[in-house]
């Protein structure tokens, strides 16, 4: 197991380690990772316009953004127009007290929550708890994490690190039923405990897709129902939502929902898509008495005013970067030691999490496979990188271990040596002549004393040319 | 409201550091309202529906008359082992005659009349142990097999929620060819005064090793029929 536990000073260079070094964990994460491509790539086959949707929602989302502030003045008014309280959180320390105040207020005991990555990034169940409430996640993947007292380890399969037999053995220790490992049985398990749940329940709360501005509508998908029931049956409900989730209009929502669950799950469209625009009203059976929106900023602004990172607040939280990256695949969630792991966490954590964060854009080897994927075609290398050099100019520096060190030594002294032309040309001559006896088609297969990791893998190295690769125009 | 400026300003400030793009290009809304294919537009169109709610798990029990339907969904009931079923107004069709229909076949039915709404626990306890619920879609969607069901006073959204199996019925002439028209056909004020889910199959859940399981929170079955207008009413 990588660790799961927060960790008060997380090391992502232990914990990669260990999260390499964990041959199950590997299965797993291929396992549930490959499926998920496969059905992404059959999705992609079967819908010719996907590319096209692809571009018409980033195109939206740029407008969004480019005038994020119109939108969210837009959005409050029709929100209250319609009978919604809204609440501006600049960071998680408002969002949270803001949650607190009004579950007092309402005299709630017991909070239902559905799949929400913004009130894991502000640690609402802890600050809850702690407040005396009885919360439980209902989604099934967050129900198997919360009951493991653990964080999930994907943003969209929360329990992807987790096999059928673990989760039967857990279901057996805590829920008391008999070992199954069979997920029919499990789930099961879940749906009759959580519907008793459910019913008693006083406060819900979720997570935001889509917040419409033009009709003040609220977008949630999901396919298990347990967001439907949670801003359904409880008399308070509280939706939490990034500022940077507003679209302009109702008719741009078609172009996101073509390619969410296209890539996300690999399914046409999830199961639920429900449009929620305020609370119940008079002579409705059911509906929440009272609707909250909670916006988020919590260092959403600060990302929108650096040009280059402002790109990654198009992100539709699908996951499909997650598992298409050769090193969450190989290191899993828990590794990055943040909320939002993989590629995107990459970007966003470092800014969330400050220096705790602060090596994970290097967590990365800029093959680009996330950014072909993204449904909305971020371009996360570019940011990766951007955020590397930022990096570079903080202050205190990351401490790297010691062969992290050694590699970044000889990267260093490398750039310095390239940066004299004449002597490069000459080490390169002198390089060639000497691989010339160990090359094969122009590649090396195997590399000495220091650039040994370079081939340690399988990966073969162009060998060293006497001659300047001539420059085709 | 400080809190608010605030953001307000801030995001301001934020945008004024790199341009804004230029005034977007927005593709106009697709598809007029409602429009109402040709006959055989229309077979194409539920035939397609049909195969997609079977992909997603649904079971698409045929296009029939509102006289055929009735039988058809009390055999359901049977086949079901229901008790008890629950049922909320039409959108096109009087879904009265089929309750009547199902009580006569021993089915404890629970309509949603103001009356019975009225009392909103009592309401929620028997659908919470109804074996059936019934609504009619205000459209469908053939490329997905989806089921656009607006919930109202006299259509309560739990009626698609709490029961373990679904009949969802919606008018033949409804079923749009893709989500855009759909939307475009329910019209902006009805996302603005009601709640809308769009149903795509039974309740399910794929995080246990990705293998895919049906009826989580929500129904596990999911019947749908098209109903064809009534014989010369066209
Ligand atoms: S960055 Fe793109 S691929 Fe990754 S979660 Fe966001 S939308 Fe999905």
């Amino acid at each position: 197991m990588a660790a799961a536990k927060p960790d008060p000073a997380p090391d992502f260079f232990a914990t990669s380690r260990a999260g390499v070094a964990d041959a199950e964990l590997r299965r797993k994460l291929e396992n549930s990772t490959g499926r998920h491509l496969d059905h992404v790539a059959q999705m992609r086959a079967e819908f010719p316009p996907y590319d096209a949707e692809r571009d018409a929602a980033r195109a939206i989302k740029e407008d969004a953004i480019g005038r994020l502030d119109q939108l969210l003045i837009e959005l409050k008014h029709q929100l209250e127009a319609n009978g919604c309280t809204v609440f501006i959180a600049a960071d998680a320390a408002e969002a949270r007290d803001y949650i607190l105040k009004v579950a007092r207020q309402a005299g709630a005991r017991r909070v239902v929550k559905g799949k929400s990555m913004a009130t894991e990034e502000i640690a609402l169940n802890p600050a809850l708890e702690a407040a005396g409430l009885e919360v439980v996640e209902t989604d099934l993947g967050e129900y198997i994490v919360q009951l493991r007292r653990e964080r999930p380890s994907h943003i969209i399969t929360p329990a992807i690190h987790l096999s059928k037999e673990d989760i039967g053995q857990l279901f057996a220790d805590k829920l008391g039923i008999p070992y199954s490992a069979e997920p029919a049985t499990l789930t099961a398990a879940a749906r009759d405990r959580l519907r008793g749940i459910f019913l008693a329940a006083d406060m819900g709360i979720t997570g935001v897709n889509f917040a419409v501005a033009e009709t003040g509508t609220l977008v949630l998908v999901e396919n298990e129902g347990n967001g439907r029931l949670s801003s359904t049956l409880p008399e308070t409900f509280i939706a939490v939502m990034g500022i940077e989730k507003v679209i302009p209009r109702l008719a741009d929502v078609p172009h996101f929902l073509e390619i969410l669950a296209r890539t996300g799950t690999g399914q046409k469209l999830t199961t639920y898509t429900n449009f929620i625009s305020g609370p119940r009203r008079k002579g409705e059976a059911d509906g929440p008495g009272a609707m909250h929106v909670v916006m988020l900023d919590n260092g959403r602004s600060t990302m929108l005013a650096d040009p280059v990172l402002r790109e990654a607040l198009y992100c539709l939280r699908c996951g499909a970067c997650l598992n298409v990256c050769p090193v969450y695949r190989r290191i899993g969630g828990h590794a990055y030691n943040s909320v939002y792991p993989g590629p995107i966490g990459s970007i966003v954590s470092p800014n969330l999490f400050g220096s705790a964060a602060a090596q994970l854009p290097f967590a990365s080897t800029l093959c680009g496979a996330c950014r072909d994927i993204c449904p909305v075609k971020i371009d996360i290398p570019r940011i990766l990188l951007h955020l590397r050099w930022k990096e570079g100019q903080a202050t205190p520096p990351i401490k790297w271990p010691a062969d992290a060190r050694r590699a970044r030594a000889g990267v260093a002294r490398f750039a310095r040596m390239a940066r004299h032309p004449r002597t490069m040309r000459l080490l390169t001559r002198a390089a060639a002549i000497f691989a010339r006896p160990f090359a094969h088609d122009g590649y090396l297969k195997r590399m000495p004393g220091a650039f040994r990791n370079w081939t340690r893998w399988g990966r073969d190295f162009p060998a060293p040319r006497f001659r300047r690769r001539k420059h085709v125009p | 409201m400080t809190a608010f400026h605030k953001l307000i300003a801030n995001v301001k400030t934020a945008l004024e550091r790199a341009p804004r793009p230029a005034e977007p290009g927005h593709a106009a809304d697709g598809g007029a309202a409602m429009p109402v294919a040709g006959d055989l537009r229309r077979t194409e169109l539920i035939a397609q529906f049909a195969r997609e709610l079977a992909a997603v798990g649904g079971v698409f029990l045929g296009a029939l008359t509102a006289d055929q339907a009735r039988p058809r969904i009390v055999a359901l009931a049977r086949e079901l082992g229901a008790k008890a079923a629950a049922c909320g107004a039409g959108v096109t069709m009087d879904l009265a005659p089929l309750a009547r229909a199902l009580e006569q076949s021993g089915v404890a039915m629970t309509r949603a009349d103001r009356k019975s709404v009225a009392d909103r626990a009592a309401y929620r306890d028997r659908l919470a142990q109804a074996d059936l619920g019934i609504v009619e879609a205000h459209a469908a969607i053939a490329a997905t097999g989806t089921l656009a069901v607006v919930g109202a006073a006299d259509r309560p959204n739990s009626l698609t929620l709490l029961p373990p199996a679904n009949l969802i019925l919606v008018h033949a002439d409804r079923v749009m060819p893709d989500l855009a028209a759909a939307v475009a056909a329910l019209g902006t004020a009805t996302f603005v005064t009601n709640r809308v889910a769009l149903i795509t199959g039974p309740s399910r859940t794929a995080d246990i090793e990705k293998m895919i399981v049906l009826g989580v929170h929500g129904p596990k079955q999911l019947y749908a029929i098209a109903v064809w207008p009534a014989e010369g009413a066209r």
